[in-house]
């Protein structure tokens, strides 16, 4: 069976559980299909989406990144921290995506220049920009942001959708093309696949590298606005350990860990099979950990099944021969 | 004159009745059917889990066929997953949710949503500190009040020397344990509690692990501790294990609000000689009650409005004196735990 056919049928298998899923839902719960559920289904978990999109390249292209959440709590930190000085906030919120282009400017250039690996180099960044967010704002909680940037993470603005899920939109159908339709996608994988192989054939590894990690630091940046103007309010703990989210849902997605393989439809059923089961979980009013619980059990099995599938159809043909 | 004495004495019986500057008594009639929601701050810590059986008790007294509803996020994610299932009994349309809020002010947004709906908004335990997207709170007991316990209970664990002692607290922004901290460093301005050296407060998030490993670098951080003053279930209990297991508890000792039932050896072997709390059933019940009462229409939540709430006596509805906005009902009083009450209490 050849790779494509292979992928093929994990996004039919992606497809499946996602209609299961929402023929539950609809079963049980005659909310589930409003529009305001169906928005708020995507709003409720937009920050983590954004930033998967990104991530789903990172992975491809055989690196990782962990410091996505401590980005966003560090830039969210930054915007509250300098409001909270006298900063117009429109200034407070360029200097904090600057952070974040700063912050991957760093992650890229151990990762790329100087060679460590990427797990290494962003497990410290994790850490560090979670250390540095939680200096600026210390024990405090700081809101009492303008009107206009709460109403812009929690009012409809295009019809009935915000603009984090038309950013999210957008930046689905920017990366799909740059994965799949440009040069540079082409590249991502070609690394990913066999990065010796790359370097020899005169790719530059590094400069991919390093745009990768700067654009995963930054757009984790805007998610970490987006996230404080959903909540109008900043804490040092902001978005503290969704990086987990964000990478099974790139996962579950199909993308291999190892990189070179994956693909940007899988990640999007993967995000919308959870989005959709955790959503009609709470209308079922199932929290806690036995979400978490259900939620787990599904990327186990999903990630148990196929490779299982694969090693019994090896054994067998190797029995054939 | 005989009209007149009874016009008097009725109009006199009518003030003993009413409180004064409360409007009349409003009557919570059972039987209706009302979509209700306790939410803790996370599920799986026993004072919620109190709280949620005196709802039910509640719930059961005024017959209300819908069941309630207890949810709760996992510790890890406290923050977003109460705006989700404030967000989700929002699209429900229940008729009335009970926070006790574990976010601050960040769960004003999905709140006020809530309240849009024509939803009942009621925190318990730890309010909405702007107060926006918030009915009312049910205070357990007065903040200030709170305060003075605990430097009560510092001085008759340490004596009238005094000496030093330090808070573990919960999470930074949590409005209840901020708002009892700060009444507690007013109670010591006055001159009883001079010999009480506060060194400083330290945040163990309400998490077990962590609220037992910042107890360990207490010990470190502030030289000359002798005692740890912990306004929070979980804190108190993770502090007491550490001095156990670290036989330090000759020298440090523990207190501040703890539920008797895992309180109890800590309390036996000396480690926490004293705490205070109120009881978390009551808590739970009477916030039923005030839901229950504003989902139906019984009372409105604005300052005057006062209700029966069963077995618990009369409520009314005050401005809240702790917050710049805001109303409350103020439940209390405190219950003090030692060594002579304490098994008891642990039944």
């Amino acid at each position: 069976m050849n790779i494509r056919a292979r992928l093929l049928r994990w996004e039919t298998l992606l497809l499946a559980m996602l209609v299961v899923i929402a023929g539950l839902n609809i079963a049980y719960s005659p909310f589930y299909l409003g529009v305001g559920n169906i928005v708020n289904l995507f709003q409720l978990s937009i920050e983590k989406i954004i930033v998967a999109l990104i991530m789903t390249l990172i992975i491809i292209c055989g690196e990782i990144d962990l410091s996505v959440a401590s980005v966003m709590g560090l830039a969210s930190c930054v915007t509250a921290w300098l409001f909270q000085m006298g900063w117009p906030m429109p200034w407070a919120l360029v200097a904090a995506l600057a952070v974040g282009g700063v912050a991957g400017l760093i992650n890229g250039f151990w990762t790329a220049y100087v060679g460590l690996p990427s797990l290494a180099v962003t497990l410290a960044g994790l850490i560090g920009y979670r250390g540095v967010a939680r200096i600026l704002v210390e024990d405090r909680a700081i809101g009492g942001y303008p009107l206009w940037f709460n109403n812009l993470g929690q009012q409809p603005q295009f019809g009935p959708l915000t603009i984090s899920i038309v950013i999210f939109l957008a930046m689905f159908a920017i990366m799909a093309v740059v994965l799949h339709r440009s040069a540079l996608g082409r590249l991502v994988y070609v690394m990913g696949n066999n990065l010796q192989a790359a370097r020899y054939s005169g790719v530059r590894v590094r400069r991919v590298k390093l745009l990768l990690f700067v654009a995963s630091s930054m757009i984790a940046a805007l998610a970490g606005l987006l996230y404080a103007a959903r909540l109008g309010s900043v804490r040092g703990d902001m978005a503290q350990g969704f990086e987990l989210d964000v990478i099974t849902m790139v996962l579950l997605g199909g993308v291999s860990i190892f990189g070179g393989s994956g693909n940007l439809l899988g990640v999007g059923l993967s995000i919308l099979v959870i989005l959709n089961l955790r959503n009609g979980m709470g209308l079922a009013d199932i929290t806690g950990n036995t979400q978490t619980s259900v939620i787990g059990a599904l990327l186990i099995l999903s990630v148990l099944v196929p490779n299982m599938a694969r090693m019994i159809h090896t054994r067998w043909k190797g029995r054939e021969t | 004159m005989k009209k007149l004495l009874l016009a008097t004495a009725a109009a006199a019986m009518l003030a003993l009745i009413v409180p004064h500057g409360a409007k009349a008594q409003s009557a919570v009639t059972g039987g209706k059917a009302v979509d209700m929601v306790l939410l803790p701050k996370f599920l799986g810590i026993l004072p919620f889990d109190q709280a949620h059986q005196g709802a039910e008790e509640a719930a059961k007294e005024l017959a209300n066929s819908k069941k309630l509803q207890y949810l709760g996020p996992t510790p890890e994610n406290s923050v977003a997953g109460q705006i989700e299932i404030v967000t989700n009994a929002a699209t429900q349309g229940v008729g009335a949710i009970m926070i006790s809020n574990n976010s601050g002010d960040q769960i004003v947004p999905s709140a006020k949503a809530a309240k849009a709906k024509g939803i009942k908004v009621v925190t318990w335990d730890s309010p909405i500190p702007s107060a926006e997207g918030e009915d009312v709170f049910v205070a357990q007991v007065d903040f200030s009040e709170t305060g003075k316990i605990m430097a009560d209970m510092a001085l008759s664990i340490l004596g009238k020397d005094g000496g030093k002692f330090a808070i573990l607290s919960a999470s930074p922004d949590a409005a209840n344990q901020n708002a009892w901290i700060d009444a507690m460093k007013n109670a010591l301005k006055d001159p009883k509690y001079s010999k009480l050296e506060l060194q400083g407060i330290v945040y163990g998030n309400d998490q077990s692990e962590t609220s037992y490993n910042q107890a360990l670098a207490m010990v470190d951080k502030f030289p000359g501790m002798k005692l740890i003053m912990a306004p929070t279930s979980v804190g108190i209990v993770s502090a007491a294990k550490a001095m156990q297991d670290e036989k330090l508890c000759d020298k440090i000792k523990i207190s501040g609000l703890g539920v008797p039932s895992e309180m109890l050896a800590y309390t036996k072997n000396g480690c926490a000689p004293q705490f205070a709390l109120w009881s978390f059933v009551d808590l739970g019940y009477l916030s039923y009650y005030t839901a229950y009462a504003l989902a139906t229409g019984a009372i409105k939540a604005e300052a005057g409005a006062s209700f029966k709430a069963g077995r618990m006596g009369n409520y009314a509805i005050t401005k809240d004196p702790t917050r710049k906005a805001g109303l409350r009902i103020l439940m209390g009083p405190f219950s003090l735990y030692d060594i002579n009450n304490v098994e008891a209490a642990a039944k």
